[in-house]
Formats: structure tokens, sequence, C-alpha cells
């Protein structure tokens, strides 16, 4: 079971997967100079009502083995604790430990 | 020496190439909006992230005829039972408001 963080991770990932083009929608309309202020306001105000998981922003890579979030290192979507351990144990083709 | 090309020619020279090219013709750079519908979903990519892993729970709730133990749930209610047999237990769950503990709680 992952933790809490992970689950809400994935709960975030799910929620702008299925508003995504909507959400797009209205950005464009938003933002689009040539409409008139009022469209755009009104599409401004729609984006507003959309919930915080919904936003590509509140998306972040955590590690995929113990759920940290911070020293990930993205190629492996590892922290780096776990990076370590599973590159000792040959688990990552291709990664040794420097030795000279 | 070649003469200064007009800016009017310049002009009808790009808008032919956006017609060529099926490119939109925006030569005061207006914000149009298009880069968000341009841009590639990233929902799906996005979910691909973690690995699913299997839910015993769900998986015994759709076939209840498969003989799974779910450990986890068997140790977490075997937890549950020592600490009502040494009064940790949690507490009982007010029926009206007036039971709550918080409202006999002396401030």
């Amino acid at each position: 079971m992952p933790n809490a963080r992970v689950l809400r991770d994935i709960k975030a990932r799910n929620v702008v997967k299925t508003s995504e083009v909507l959400r797009k929608a209205y950005l464009c309309v938003a933002r689009n100079e040539t409409l008139s202020p009022q469209v755009r306001h009104q599409a401004q105000l729609q984006l507003n009502t959309f919930g915080k998981y919904t936003r590509p922003t509140t998306v972040k890579n955590r590690c995929t083995e113990s759920g940290r979030g911070r020293g990930i290192i993205s190629e492996f979507a590892l922290c780096r604790y776990q990076f370590r351990l599973k590159a000792l144990n040959l688990d990552l083709p291709g990664v040794r430990k420097a030795s000279w | 020496m070649a003469a200064a090309i007009r800016p009017m020619r310049l002009a009808a020279l790009t808008r032919s190439r956006c017609s060529i090219f099926q490119t939109a013709y925006n030569p005061t750079s207006a914000r149009t909006g298009a880069k968000y519908l341009r841009a590639r979903l990233r929902g799906p990519s996005m979910v691909k992230y973690y690995t699913p892993e299997a839910n015993i729970a769900q998986i015994m709730r759709q076939w209840p005829g498969l003989e799974i133990i779910n450990f986890a749930e068997e140790e977490r209610l075997r937890d549950v039972e020592d600490k009502k047999k040494r009064g940790k237990g949690a507490p009982k769950k007010a029926k009206e408001k007036g039971d709550s503990r918080r409202a006999s709680r002396r401030r």
C-alpha cells in the first residue's frame, strides 16, 4: 500500500487527465486577445471553479519505491537512496558503482 | 545593388507562406490561445508514472469464491482486537450530539 502522499498524487494525476481537455478549452478562450473581454472574463471565472488537483502543476514525481518527494532521480523515478540500493543490487541495467 | 523591399511586399510574402504551410497569419503577434490547443495532452503519460498495485480487497469483493487471505487486513484486525483488550480501542461513536465526548468535555 503506497503512502498517503503517493495516493494523493495518483488522485491528482487522474483528475488532471479527466479535466485536461475542458481546462485547455477554457484556457484558450481566456487567453485569446482577439475575443471580447466579457467572454474572456467568463472563461476565466469558469477556470477558477476547477478544483486544486485539476492543475498539472500539483502533480509531483515521487519515488515509485518509497514515495519520497525529494532527491528523485527522474530517469529511474527513484529517490537517491532507493536508487543506491537498487544499483548496488544490480537491479538497474547499465548502472554500476564508480571505482577507479 | 538590390532595391529595398517594401513592407507591403514582405507582408504579402508572409501571407502566402502562411497559406502554403497552413499556419495562422498573425502579423501583430496577438495572443490567440493557440499554444494551449497545440500542446500535447499530458494526462495520459502522467497517469502511467506509478506502476499499478493489485488491490487484494477489491479482488476479493469481485470474486468472493476465491480463497485468498488478505494478510495486511488480518493483521490490522488482530491489532484492533489487541488494542481493545488492553482498553486502548477507539471510543464509542455517539448516537446523538449530546452523547459526544466533545460535549461533555470541561472547558
